[in-house]
């Protein structure tokens, strides 16, 4: 057996289709003895459940409204999973609902399900990401440019719309300009954090965010820009307005380190004292972009409005 | 014009250990002043405060600290030390300013002992000229302070009424210190407050990576005189994942027997616990 991942996608365009092929997935998985996680809707994991049978009792499955609350989680649960078992391989279908979804979430749906193909590269799983075929195109697009293999018919072929995922992310991590109404705080001290952070719940109140949620932004902001204050160069800047329906969080600063673009996407490997800031601003907020040019290094912090 | 202005006021939020400060101000309510900002912000660091002074001047600061610094606290656990101009300095002349030095040294070594990161100490001068005999001596005191503080990490700020003085010894005394100590200051964003029963400290306010060292450092100074160290943690309002990292960090160094107990846990630390995966045995949180 390989030590490598594969990662595959399966169009389904029914119910019947859908129990089919991931329920074949599933118990191809469960014969060979591996281990196996469904994270998807309520309605997916129904038909899982009735197809499988009993067989189902030995499948974990969470739901997608934990998996992909917000969407960078799925890493987390992935990696929570192996380390339950190190070296054993799992079977794992991985499924957003279809709800809406803000222009910067699908930026970073289409960053998961490509760097994806690079982080958990050595790691002993079987990927299988379900799209209805039904989908609005951009999605099925995501579908279509990310995965490996594709599933039908019971076993799965080469892609040949797959792209080279450190090409799509390197497209992904074009700067965005703040617009010219924008809140522009100065940041050059460490004890400038706090009064930052001071703005940023009071803009998020004042918009009437809720309590939790400006305090998970208000973490998230002072971990990117404390990363701004201790590897960036100065002047590091914090730009705030709302955009497509999100508020922005926006820091910037004078760059000067070539970019990682895996840089935070999974935590580190051990515990560590450093290493953390972009990690936690991903589970804390609805999606992060990371960019970097000329005008420096940008991590913008995207949060709903509702 | 107050001598010395030359100089900004020093930051004491970043104030590096081993700083000479003084005072060159005109009567005492203004360095009564002066010596509450700068004992306030020794206490909120965690290190322990002595204040060289007199009854009367001893009795304005405790009135005037801010509620949350708990001054009646600080006096029971050893944090803030009061002492007599004459306790601290004798009251003859001494033999050579060696002696005074070495219990300068040993002040600073108790501080460790008591489990404090380290030792600031403000000072009324005006009665030294009196006791060395003469304002050339204060000068050469203060020359040899800077050495020494500098050598143990013991900042300090030494207070002067400038109405006794004349212009020329204003610009004496300043030129042998690091700075002028401001009268007033931003309060610091957090406070680190030595707790004897249980063993530990209490934090109060936000900790990022401007004051998180400060934090660690206290922290590892009690965990040196008893390795199991409480930290109450009901006042804390914020923290950043490196706070949390360095906690793990000096938990994990602890000897077998030891551990941090994190009690009165605020959400905030949990969901930086949760999402980072920093736990540790030796770091327990009180449910």
């Amino acid at each position: 057996m390989s030590p490598s991942a594969t990662h595959t996608s399966l169009l389904y365009a029914s119910d019947r289709d859908y129990a089919t092929e991931a329920g074949g997935f599933l118990r191809d998985g469960l014969e060979r003895g591996h281990r196996t996680l469904v994270m998807a809707p309520p309605s997916r994991t129904e038909v899982l459940r009735s197809e499988l049978g009993g067989d189902a009792d030995e499948v974990t499955f969470v739901d997608d409204s934990i998996a992909y609350a917000p969407q960078w989680n799925v890493y987390r649960v992935l990696l929570d999973f192996a380390a339950a078992a190190p070296g054993t391989r799992s079977c794992v279908i991985a499924e957003q609902g279809s709800g809406r979804r803000t222009a910067a979430e699908l930026v970073d749906y289409r960053r998961i399900e490509s760097a994806i193909n690079l982080v958990f590269a050595e790691h002993p799983v079987d990927l299988l990401c379900p799209y209805d075929a039904t989908l609005p195109s951009d999605l099925l697009d995501i579908a279509m440019r990310t995965h490996v293999g594709v599933r039908r018919g019971g076993s799965v072929a080469d892609n040949p719309g797959f792209r080279d995922p450190l090409a799509v992310l390197t497209e992904l991590s074009a700067v965005a300009v703040p617009p010219a109404a924008s809140t522009t705080l100065d940041c050059s001290h460490p004890s400038d954090v706090a009064l930052v952070r001071r703005s940023v719940r009071a803009r998020g109140a004042e918009i009437g965010l809720d309590t939790e949620v400006v305090a998970d932004v208000a973490l998230a902001l002072t971990e990117v820009l404390t990363n701004a204050l201790l590897h960036g160069a100065p002047p590091a800047r914090v730009h705030l307005y709302e955009e497509d329906g999100m508020w922005v969080c926006h820091v910037q600063d004078g760059g000067g380190s070539p970019l990682d673009l895996l840089a935070g996407v999974v935590p580190p490997a051990q515990p560590a004292d450093h290493g953390y800031g972009l990690w936690l601003a991903r589970q804390l907020v609805s999606a992060v972009d990371v960019g970097s040019g000329p005008t420096g290094t940008h991590v913008r912090l995207h949060t709903r409005r509702s | 014009m107050i001598l010395g202005t030359h100089r900004a006021p020093s930051d004491l939020g970043s104030l590096e250990p081993g700083t000479h400060l003084c005072a060159l101000e005109q009567g005492l309510a203004r360095l009564d002043r002066v010596a509450a900002t700068f004992v306030a912000h020794g206490l909120a660091a965690g290190d322990q405060v002595l204040y060289i002074a007199s009854d009367r001047e001893v009795g304005e600061l405790l009135r005037v600290l801010p509620g949350h610094l708990d001054a009646g606290q600080a006096v029971g656990t050893g944090q803030l030390v009061t002492s007599s101009f004459d306790d601290a300095y004798g009251s003859s002349p001494p033999d050579d300013l060696g002696t005074v030095a070495d219990g300068f040294r040993a002040a600073a070594g108790l501080a460790r002992k008591k489990g404090f990161p380290g030792l600031r100490v403000a000072a009324r001068m005006d009665p030294l000229a009196d006791l060395l005999g003469s304002f050339d001596a204060v000068v050469e005191w203060e020359r040899m302070a800077s050495g020494l503080q500098r050598q143990l990490g013991v900042s300090s700020v030494c207070l002067y009424d400038v109405g006794g003085l004349a212009e020329w010894q204003g610009a004496a005394l300043a030129a042998e210190h690091d700075g002028l100590a401001p009268d007033r200051d931003v309060p610091a964003i957090a406070s680190f407050l030595a707790v004897d029963e249980p063993w530990g400290l209490r934090v109060t306010g936000e900790v990022d990576v401007s004051n998180r060292e400060l934090l660690h450092r206290m922290v590892a100074s009690r965990a040196a005189v008893t390795p199991r160290v409480r930290l109450d943690l009901g006042g804390m309002t914020f923290a950043d994942v490196g706070t949390v990292a360095g906690l793990r960090s000096v938990a994990a160094a602890l000897p077998d027997s030891g551990y941090l107990v994190l009690a009165q846990v605020p959400a905030v630390v949990r969901r930086i616990l949760d999402a980072t995966g920093l736990g540790h045995d030796k770091l327990r949180l009180e449910p």
